[in-house]
């Protein structure tokens, strides 16, 4: 436990670290609120890894045109996101970017909602839920964290995805940098999420769906919304969207927001408030 | 194929008129959804429930709601916060379901199932799954099959009794990539030559005890009434003796039985160490390591078998059998599968032609007068070539359900499974004894 009073408690999972930190609470029982948190964390790796052979994303890709298969409530969930937040970003973000390395078109599928069915139209469903799926378990793991009466919190997946909950006592948030180690530019995040996207750790690893290239519009991205899922997949988005296109995104769901820095100087695009600044 | 669900009586009729390809194709199940509106129990539609929604009854249920033919009609917990929970999820998921305390409140409200799926504790089985078996339900039960030995010959007594099918959840029986090593490589092609050794482990890192939700404790008195001290020895079963049998059954099991199942026979003696190295509260050994003595037709092979629960450390889990010629390494998780073949072993090149095994490249021709120079060749991976993409647990409750159906015969009954059970509990009264304890080949049949 920090002087502060938190309990941090760390995960690796979907090849990177989760972390858990719980504020208010004794510490036996933050440590087992956090341990149920990170089981949520295995199982949900254990259906949305493209990595695992037996996971219902591996199962997806192996499916034929015109078949269907029942997917489990989380996978269903996260799929149905996914396809919002495609829906939302115009194609910037789409959990089918990868399969345009080995596909001419991207594959073409729909959710049939009364069968919690997934339907394969066209092509090879090669997901990749990286760019969302880390966002959606946080939100996940949030749900247990309130379950568990531990409001005050903060959910880290990897760096480049946090979830906060309620600010730690006598706090207005929690302390979170957009940037590399002790940036400058600091809010204070209580009830929402802030994601980063960016080239520095592993290149030009963002595609572009619409044209199947690696993109490089920015180097880096930051955003700011209040569910995970939402701002991880934003973040991703706004990688490869043009300054028009976003605020245009940005337009229709006023519930979202971005931070850029360009040449040092740091703006911010959308209506909604940023968390306030440390 | 017909369009009419059948039901029990007009299946049996088809049974005795019609051949089996008629039989196979007269079973497949409805088309749609598993909420249809048609709750009536058939071969076509199986009714079952599960009992106990705990860690290990989540992992089944998420293989039952991708299962075609079957209804799952009602879930069973003590455990009010699982229980609701389990309901909620369900009905969203499109499952009309019915949820209750206990398998007598079960089994008093629901009177069209066929079968139930029992994952409670390992000391309510043996109780849970004879009162089902009577009721005249089939039973998929986890293992182990029971906390005791006696616990688990009364399950095969009352199977044997009622007629009924209880199939153990042992589901690697079921895992095609099992079955079709066992049966082509290790036994047709027998790459391994003769089997000298077996290794298996799962080990895995220190946690803290489970913890549970504030205001979400059961009463006391419930809990009482279900043989547990308090929250959290309910939380933590596993580790207390009277419910669980420690880490040697809960992970142990499954590997203890490949062994049996893959050397054909039961072990004739078991020597074993382990010991309360690390935690302070509970009452199973928290690290363990086993040796077991199987007398094979070519000479005795050793099995050596490690769980260790205080650190991950050890290459993950899995079954190695190794013999003079050749060595693989199995585990539901295909990524750690390995094939070897030691030099003086016949090249595999005819296995890989046969499609037993699938190769990395080409292998090179081997002619002894010729010999191509070009850029240094790696050496050829070897793999089974059955991809399996299902749930872990899935095809073992589909071949139960199949067996329901007399669409197939039960890839591990409960008397099979027996066997592998007192071998299990054997290797923990061994820790007990520190030496060797003698298994009689009368004494592992139920």
């Amino acid at each position: 436990m920090s002087e502060s009073g938190i309990h941090v408690f760390n995960h690796n999972a979907m090849a990177t670290q989760f972390q858990v930190r719980i504020a208010g609470e004794d510490k036996t029982y933050a440590g087992q609120t956090a341990q149920a948190a990170f089981a949520l964390t295995d199982e949900l790796e254990q259906r949305l890894s493209r990595f695992r052979a037996n996971s219902e994303i591996s199962q997806i890709a192996q499916m034929v045109p015109g078949e269907k298969l029942r997917l489990s409530e989380p996978v269903f969930a996260c799929l149905r996101l996914a396809q919002r937040m495609e829906f939302a970003t115009r194609g910037a973000f789409s959990v089918t970017a990868a399969a345009l390395k080995h596909q001419p078109t991207k594959p073409l599928w729909a959710l049939v909602e009364k069968e919690f069915s997934i339907r394969c139209d066209s092509g090879r469903l090669e997901f990749d839920l990286g760019a969302i799926g880390k966002g959606f378990t946080l939100d996940r793991m949030a749900g247990i964290l309130r379950e568990w009466s531990c409001p005050a919190f903060l959910l880290v997946a990897g760096g480049s995805s946090i979830l906060a909950g309620d600010a730690s006592a006598g706090t207005a948030g929690w302390d979170c940098g957009l940037g590399d180690n002790n940036s400058p530019r600091r809010h204070r995040l209580a009830n929402g999420s802030l994601s980063g996207s960016g080239l520095a750790v592993k290149g030009a690893h963002i595609f572009d769906p619409r044209t199947g290239l690696a993109s490089s519009r920015r180097n880096r991205a930051w955003t700011f919304t209040t569910s995970a899922a939402e701002s991880d997949a934003l973040s991703t988005a706004c990688m490869i969207l043009d300054e028009t296109e976003i605020l245009d995104v940005l337009k229709r769901n006023a519930d979202w927001l971005v931070f850029l820095n360009e040449k040092d100087e740091w703006r911010q695009l959308g209506s909604r408030p940023a968390p306030p600044l440390v | 194929m017909v369009t009419t669900p059948l039901t029990r009586r007009e299946f049996i009729g088809t049974t005795a008129a019609a051949g089996a390809g008629i039989l196979l194709s007269s079973c497949s199940p409805d088309s749609g959804s598993k909420s249809a509106a048609n709750k009536a129990s058939s071969l076509n539609k199986i009714n079952m429930a599960l009992i106990g929604c705990g860690a290990e009854g989540q992992v089944l249920l998420d293989s039952l709601q991708v299962i075609d033919g079957i209804r799952i009609a009602a879930v069973v917990d003590i455990w009010p916060y699982n229980l609701k929970s389990n309901v909620r999820r369900l009905k969203d998921n499109g499952f009309d379901v019915n949820g209750y305390e206990n398998y007598e409140d079960l089994l008093a409200n629901e009177k069209d199932l066929q079968a139930v799926i029992v994952a409670t504790p390992d000391f309510w089985h043996a109780p849970i799954t004879n009162a089902c078996l009577k009721a005249g339900l089939h039973v998929y039960c986890e293992k182990m099959m029971s906390n005791t030995i006696e616990g688990a010959r009364s399950m095969v007594q009352t199977m044997r009794e009622t007629g009924k099918l209880l199939q153990i959840g042992h589901q690697r029986r079921s895992n095609p990539r099992y079955m079709f090593a066992l049966n082509k490589l290790v036994r047709d092609a027998k790459i391994c030559g003769r089997l000298t050794a077996a290794h298996a482990q799962w080990n895995r890192a220190k946690t803290d005890d489970l913890g549970w939700p504030k205001h979400s404790d059961i009463k006391p008195d419930v809990l009482a009434k279900y043989g547990f001290k308090d929250m959290h020895q309910f939380r933590n079963w596993r580790w207390f003796k009277g419910l669980g049998g420690g880490p040697l059954s809960d992970l142990g099991a499954h590997q203890i039985d490949i062994f049996n199942w893959w050397f054909g026979m039961t072990p004739r003696a078991v020597l074993a160490s382990g010991g309360i190295d690390y935690y302070k509260n509970h009452e199973w050994y928290d690290n363990a390591m086993v040796i077991y003595e199987y007398p094979l037709p070519d000479g005795v092979a050793r099995a050596f078998y490690q769980v260790q629960t205080t650190t991950s450390a050890g290459g993950g889990y899995f079954e190695m059998f190794m013999g003079d010629e050749g060595t693989i390494k199995m585990s539901e998780n295909p990524s750690i599968t390995k094939l070897y073949r030691e030099d003086r072993a016949q090249v595999w090149d005819a296995l890989v032609e046969k499609n037993y095994l699938s190769a990395s490249a080409t292998a090179a021709p081997s002619d002894a007068e010729k010999v191509d120079v070009r850029e240094t060749a790696p050496l050829l991976q070897y793999d089974i070539p059955v991809s399996f993409s299902k749930k872990i647990h899935q095809p073992h409750l589909e071949n139960f359900f199949n067996a329901i159906r007399g669409t197939a015969k039960l890839n591990c009954p409960a008397d099979e499974a027996f066997a592998s059970e007192y071998v299990i509990h054997k290797a923990n009264d061994a820790i007990d004894a520190q030496k060797t304890l003698a298994i009689s080949a009368e004494e592992v049949k139920a």
